[in-house]
């Protein structure tokens, strides 16, 4: 790290932060027929959050975030996944889409609705999740930062090997 | 409706349920156990309802076109997702035993549920680049578990196979854009229907080579195999009985349907070609395995040679000759992967399963014993068992077809196998050396014995129930080369679900 | 068109290959980035020619479009790369912790 973040950097990202997720839930919703969708939208969101993590560092960000990006995508990939057993449920083919449209909406008028949405939103989480855990953890481990907290690593590390900063570390002690 | 979409769906659910729970524990083990049940079942299922050559086909999204995905199961496929879920339950509760939950990774449970995805999505589909899809679903994670629980050295051997893996991807891609640009189609009825009305023509066996590569690659054939022998040994037993049964055989299964059933059955020089190269990937897995002082390393080659031995027997393109491939093929599921675990049970007691220091099994744990000579001797085609019967199709085949070189190349192969079978057997039962402890104390081996007794059963049924098996074989082996049933199956499903563009 | 495809194409394989040979992690990982890219635009340029024809997007009726086909490949395609540069990311960062080096010929020698 150079130092911390100048202060502008800092406005400029607590600011973008907001137009960036807006960028994104206009991207998810005019994905159906136009360019967007998903996986684009997540991966804007994405960037607003590793912009952040750029702008406030990443432990404070992990205070602010509160919850795992990983369980974020196990959730996206289950609420994907449900869309498309909905269907099988009703003995019809895997993955059917179903769509309509809402008459009378306020504001809007007459909109057009249908679980591709649904699906969208599974895929938009699973990439926002992944996207965030891959830069987080990468992150902070060449920051020399504890790569998973307590939480994390019952679920996702060997409870019988340390994390490789660590053993690391201590090799490099050894040899000076 | 959709049973061809529940062997892709049971292991997604699983990997879903176990990433949720997150924690190891014993109660997320009997879920995983009782859902690899259950896809056993549902290939049971699979299997009773296509024999004998029925084909159930399924279009995801009932989108009416021919651009839509569909998943097709006959009774290839059935079989092989029975054995597949088989082999995978029979690891994964020899994995349970193996290592208390306590000392677990948590992320092993879901990656292979994951893995098992995309290998069944790989058995079931009947689009090209749908195939693409279920390959990487495969690979992912399969590059995921190998360096899951790796030390610097495992890691440094799984290198290559991630490079490899990744460069076989990239060409796939390029083979779908081929065979989109050629055909017009990525469904394998419409490609199937289109090479039986095509006029033969010198591109299609171009893009025919290049989609043998890329499946060359993920089967190991010479000389694309150099990343298997180093890599699938630093794998922890369970997983290794795992990819070393069913992930290389994927590649033979996918090359014998594209082969069989998607590619025109004229592709000239093309089978010739098949065929050499897999005899000297037999020979040069054969003799490699001499070279491995190690039980892991013995076994690993031997799925090289094996591998070599199937599409030798693929490369005759007669029914008879596909269907010894076939009949290998499912006899090696089961065989090579209850062969790791043997190995492995073998290690556990020696606390090694480096040939010198292992030793005295035969006299404090016969039982073991027996179930290694069972399937060792099956490996190297000792009649009655079930690798004999495969064998000796094989010949007749070739004998048929009139390759007597290739049929004199595969009896020497044997010959190899045998040799190496005899002499882990030598050294880790038979021989009683100094200072070899064997820890009988430990009380895991003996319900690890019990669990690989299990696939013992299956392939001494496979070799004495020789009769209904090589039918079975037969008949999925026709099924995999009536292209025209094929077409027939998904175009009458096409055509119920809305119009069919041409 | 297609000529300046395909020489594109040519080259961005060609590249890409040099690059996976070299010994350096980052020149490996960058060669496998390329390659992805490579594949794609050659599975692009099977789309056909884009000469006065719109891109796939429900726009008004009568617009000739290009083949769709293709760019959902290639979208599908995408998303796979992108986890597997994650993973290679990944896989040679631990390399290089593990054994202070990014040249690989230095990390198979024998230590």
């Amino acid at each position: 790290m150079l130092g911390p973040p100048s202060f502008i950097f800092r406005s400029v990202v607590r600011f973008l932060f907001f137009l960036v997720n807006v960028f994104a839930l206009y991207l998810l919703l005019r994905g159906h027929n136009l360019p967007g969708g998903g996986f684009i939208a997540g991966l804007a969101s994405a960037i607003s959050l590793i912009l952040l993590s750029l702008g406030i560092g990443l432990a404070e960000l992990h205070r602010v975030m509160r919850f795992d990006p990983m369980r974020l995508a196990t959730a996206g990939l289950a609420l994907a996944l449900g869309t498309g057993l909905i269907p099988v449920g009703m003995g019809r083919p895997f993955l059917e889409h179903f769509d309509g449209y809402l008459e009378h909406v306020p504001l809007l008028g007459r909109v057009h609705v249908g679980t591709p949405l649904l699906f969208d939103f599974g895929v938009y989480l699973v990439v926002v999740g992944i996207t965030c855990k891959v830069i987080f953890v990468l992150g902070k481990s060449t920051q020399r930062l504890v790569a998973l907290v307590a939480e994390d690593a019952a679920r996702y590390a060997s409870p019988v090997e340390r994390p490789i900063e660590e053993t690391e570390e201590e090799g490099g002690r050894n040899g000076s | 409706m959709n049973w061809p979409a529940a062997p892709v769906l049971l292991p997604l659910v699983t990997a879903l349920i176990t990433l949720f729970w997150g924690r190891p524990g014993m109660a997320r083990r009997w879920v995983t156990a009782f859902s690899l049940l259950l896809q056993f079942a549902v290939g049971v299922g699979l299997v009773m309802s296509t024999y004998p050559g029925r084909v159930l086909v399924l279009g995801l999204g009932a989108w009416p076109a021919e651009l839509g995905i569909v998943l097709v199961v006959d009774l290839m496929s059935a079989v092989m997702v029975t054995l597949t879920a088989l082999v995978a339950l029979v690891a994964q509760v020899y994995g349970f035993i193996e290592m208390r939950w306590a000392i677990s990774h948590p992320l092993r449970i879901p990656l292979i549920q994951f893995l098992l995805a995309g290998i069944q999505l790989t058995f079931c589909t009947g689009d090209l680049f749908n195939l693409f899809v279920a390959f990487e679903m495969m690979l992912i994670s399969s590059y995921a578990l190998l360096t899951l629980e790796a030390d610097d050295w495992d890691i440094k051997h799984a290198f290559p196979y991630v490079a490899v893996n990744l460069f076989g991807s990239a060409l796939f891609i390029c083979g779908c854009g081929l065979v989109y640009s050629l055909f017009g189609t990525l469904n394998f009825a419409g490609i199937a229907r289109r090479t039986l009305e095509m006029e033969r023509d010198g591109v299609v066996t171009l893009v025919s080579l290049l989609l043998l590569l890329v499946f060359g690659i993920k089967a190991g054939l010479f000389p694309l195999h150099l990343w298997l022998p180093n890599s699938y040994p630093t794998l922890p037993i369970p997983l290794l009985a795992l990819f070393g049964g069913v992930l290389t055989k994927v590649g033979v299964y996918v090359i014998i349907r594209a082969l069989g059933t998607v590619l025109p059955h004229d592709l000239g020089i093309l089978h010739a070609w098949l065929g050499g190269f897999a005899l000297v990937t037999a020979v040069v897995g054969g003799i490699g395995a001499i070279s491995r002082p190690f039980i892991r390393g013995i076994l690993s080659f031997h799925i090289v040679s094996q591998v070599g031995l199937m599409l030798l027997a693929v490369s005759f393109m007669t029914p008879l000759g596909l269907a010894a491939a076939v009949m290998i093929l499912w006899h090696n599921l089961a065989v090579k992967s209850s062969l790791f675990l043997i190995g492995g049970t073998a290690a556990l007691l020696n606390r090694s399963d480096d040939l010198s220091r292992m030793g005295g099994l035969w006299s404090r744990v016969p039982w073991l014993g027996v179930l290694f000579l069972v399937q060792a001797l099956s490996l190297a085609g000792i009649p009655p068992l079930s690798g004999f019967w495969g064998k000796y199709m094989v010949v007749r085949a070739g004998l048929e077809a009139g390759e007597h070189l290739l049929v004199a190349g595969s009896i020497g192969v044997s010959v190899l196998t045998l040799f190496s079978m005899v002499k882990i057997w030598l050294a880790t039962f038979w021989a009683e050396p100094d200072g070899v402890v064997v820890r009988v104390e430990d009380p895991r081996w003996r319900r690890m014995t019990g669990v690989v007794a299990v696939l013992a059963v299956v392939s001494l049924a496979m070799g004495l129930g020789a009769e209904g098996f090589s039918r079975i074989a037969i008949e999925a082996a026709r099924g995999v080369l009536d292209q025209e049933g094929y077409v027939r199956a998904v175009e009458q499903f096409l055509g119920k679900t809305g119009g069919v563009t041409p | 068109m297609a000529l300046e495809t395909a020489l594109l194409v040519g080259v961005m394989f060609t590249v890409a290959t040099y690059l996976i040979l070299q010994r350096s992690f980052v020149r490996i990982l960058f060669g496998f980035l390329i390659l992805t890219n490579a594949a794609n635009l050659f599975v692009l340029s099977m789309s056909g020619r884009p000469n006065g024809r719109s891109a796939p997007v429900v726009l008004e009726k009568g617009v000739p479009m290009v083949d769709p086909l293709p760019q959902a490949l290639i979208l599908t395609a995408i998303v796979i790369g992108f986890g597997v540069a994650a993973y290679l990311v990944f896989l040679l960062y631990r390399l290089f912790l593990d054994r202070r080096t990014t040249n690989a010929t230095e990390m198979y020698e024998e230590p």
